[in-house]
């Protein structure tokens, strides 16, 4: 058993980027606690069961090459499909077109891509269900407010949130103190980018596709299709994940419509028989990704008058995007957390 | 029957084409002569020496002002890319100060180098550098936020300083600099700095506005229409008070 030692943590999130900097505390010996708004771990590594099969409703696949994070992915017990997507369709940007760059690795798991975060978590004290409102520093600790009453309380909070969530968190620190102002400040110079994302499941007669991957290269509305059920070892239906470009997404948030005009593009796109699923789910990402050239180069770790530590961490706190980066932001900040917090 | 003599800086190039070393710092970088070419400028006739490196897309250069290859105490300066100071006139910074009274030095010597080199906004690039300034104009403490935009408390990489100065065959050098700092990284990656000239703005009819401010200012740093500042080189300026004035150590 590991005595834990120093300053306790707590994150806020849930995400890759949380978890890994909660794991990495963890492993380091500290003390640390991981609050979650949602139902489950993962944030957009997002895994949903749709008639008993796993589908991955957020990101697609994984891809990177920072060797830590590769062996991190290599730690994760479920089955590897390596080099997924292998079947490519289209000549669209990827949204992160590095991705297919010489010397990424690309892969998915059988289970669904929420492996990871759940690997991550494992062992972690996470509360599900617990959504921080407020952070108010108290002596030389910060408190954490939660919805519906109750708090949390520690000398080193992390934010590892979307960058709204965490610019809309900070708003609440009283004063506020110039670091929180000047993070604020930081954070709203960009936006998170929107998508929409529609998980259809099709009859059996449905002919599944021959390729993994589809960016199409002659539409503003759709910008992945995913088929998802690929990713399956044995799947029971056919399973197509739409994801819509960010500036269409943004733009029919509020659209109530939007799932049939995705669809309708589908068909457009892939062939008639993609706008007729059997069965349908809508997800809409309000924070999906960052904009790429919104990129900061390392986490924060803000100090506070009364000698309480915020840090932050998230994909838009390390170079690159995408998981990885959330993965490293995290660890980038767990390492900071480790030499400067005792 | 005599061979006419290649030129120094071009028998480098032919000397790089396949050079390959272990590198320099912890990216390991090296680089290689790659191009030569005269340039007359403003400030006088140098040549233009482009170097190519193994690790990044930057295209470092070197002004080069009389025969170098070979040379001892060599009159060296250090320079940052600064698109706004140096080529827009940008008064939130010294650096078209800096860069130029630099070449003047440089001339003012029978020889010398003057290293261009590609850190655009202390290596955050240009377009993080237009946010950290409007950080600033926000009043805020931004020491947090200008790390997370991928400012280091110095990050001046000398290690592409000092292959470049491998590079051209320089034995040792005399670095024009204010900041000691300069001459221990150099000497970390086997430079051998003989001695420091002080880098001194001279004052001129340009720079007045400058100087006045400077004046009413204690720090290093200048108020330029209320806008907020960062310093983009590495070593604060030293401006003489008078014209003429020489510059002290």
């Amino acid at each position: 058993m590991t005595r834990r030692e120093g300053s306790r943590v707590l994150v806020l999130g849930a995400g890759v980027a949380g978890l890994s900097c909660a794991r990495a505390l963890a492993d380091a010996g500290r003390p640390v606690e991981v609050l979650e708004r949602a139902r489950g771990v993962g944030g957009r590594c997002a895994t949903r069961r749709v008639e008993g099969q796993p589908v991955d409703f957020g990101v697609a696949f994984l891809h990177g090459r920072d060797p830590g994070f590769l062996a991190a992915l290599a730690e994760v017990p479920a089955r590897r499909l390596d080099g997924w997507p292998v079947a490519m369709l289209g000549a669209g940007r990827p949204c992160q077109p590095e991705a297919f760059t010489p010397g990424e690795s690309r892969l998915a798991f059988a289970e669904g891509i929420s492996a990871f975060p759940r690997h991550l978590a494992a062992g972690l004290p996470v509360t599900l269900r617990a959504n921080a409102v407020a952070v108010e520093p108290e002596g030389a600790a910060l408190r954490v407010r939660l919805e519906g009453g109750g708090a949390a309380e520690a000398p080193v909070v992390v934010l590892a949130l979307a960058a709204e969530q965490a610019h809309e968190l900070l708003g609440t620190v009283p004063g506020p103190p110039p670091a929180v102002a000047s993070a604020r400040a930081l954070l709203d110079q960009a936006r998170s980018q929107a998508c929409l994302a529609l998980i259809a499941v099709y009859p059996p007669e449905a002919q599944p596709p021959a390729w993994h991957c589809c960016y199409p290269d002659g539409s503003r509305v759709l910008q992945l299709a995913v088929h998802d059920s690929s990713k399956r070892a044995a799947p029971d239906a056919t399973v197509l994940v739409l994801q819509a470009h960010p500036r269409w997404s943004r733009e029919h948030l509020d659209d109530p419509a939007w799932p049939e005009r995705l669809l309708e593009e589908g068909g457009r796109v892939v062939g008639p028989w993609a706008a007729r699923p059997r069965h349908q789910e809508p997800h809409s990402w309000r924070h999906a990704r960052h904009d790429r050239s919104a990129e900061l180069a390392a986490p924060l770790l803000l100090g506070l008058p009364g000698g309480a530590r915020l840090g932050l961490c998230g994909d838009r706190f390390a170079p690159g995007g995408g998981v990885e980066a959330a993965w490293r932001s995290g660890r980038a900040l767990a390492h900071r957390i480790l030499q400067e917090v005792p | 029957m005599r061979q006419p003599e290649l030129d120094p800086l071009r028998a480098l190039v032919q000397r790089d084409q396949d050079h390959e070393c272990e590198g320099f710092g912890a990216a390991r970088t090296c680089v290689r002569v790659v191009a030569v070419a005269d340039l007359p400028t403003r400030f006088g006739h140098f040549r233009l020496v482009g170097f190519w490196n193994n690790r990044d897309a930057k295209e470092h250069v070197a002004m080069v002002h009389g025969e170098v290859v070979g040379g001892e105490e060599v009159p060296v300066r250090l320079h940052s890319e600064c698109l706004t100071g140096d080529v827009m006139g940008s008064l939130r910074c010294d650096c078209r100060d800096q860069l130029t009274e630099g070449l003047a030095a440089i001339r003012r010597h029978e020889r010398g180098v003057l290293l261009y080199l590609r850190q655009e906004g202390r290596g955050i690039g240009l377009i993080n550098k237009i946010r950290a300034y409007a950080l600033q104009e926000a009043g805020l403490d931004t020491v947090e936020a200008n790390l997370a935009l991928g400012f280091r408390d110095d990050e001046r990489d000398y290690a592409v300083g000092a292959h470049m100065i491998h590079s051209l065959g320089i034995r040792s050098i005399r670095l024009i600099t204010n900041n000691p700092n300069k001459v221990a990284q150099l000497t970390q990656h086997r430079v051998v700095v003989s001695d420091r000239i002080p880098h001194v703005i001279q004052p001129n009819e340009f720079n007045r506005f400058y100087l006045e401010t400077k004046a009413r200012k204690s720090g290093h740093y200048l108020e330029a229409g209320g806008a907020g500042r960062l310093q983009e080189q590495a070593d604060p300026a030293v401006v003489a008070r008078e014209a003429g004035q020489e510059p002290k150590a």
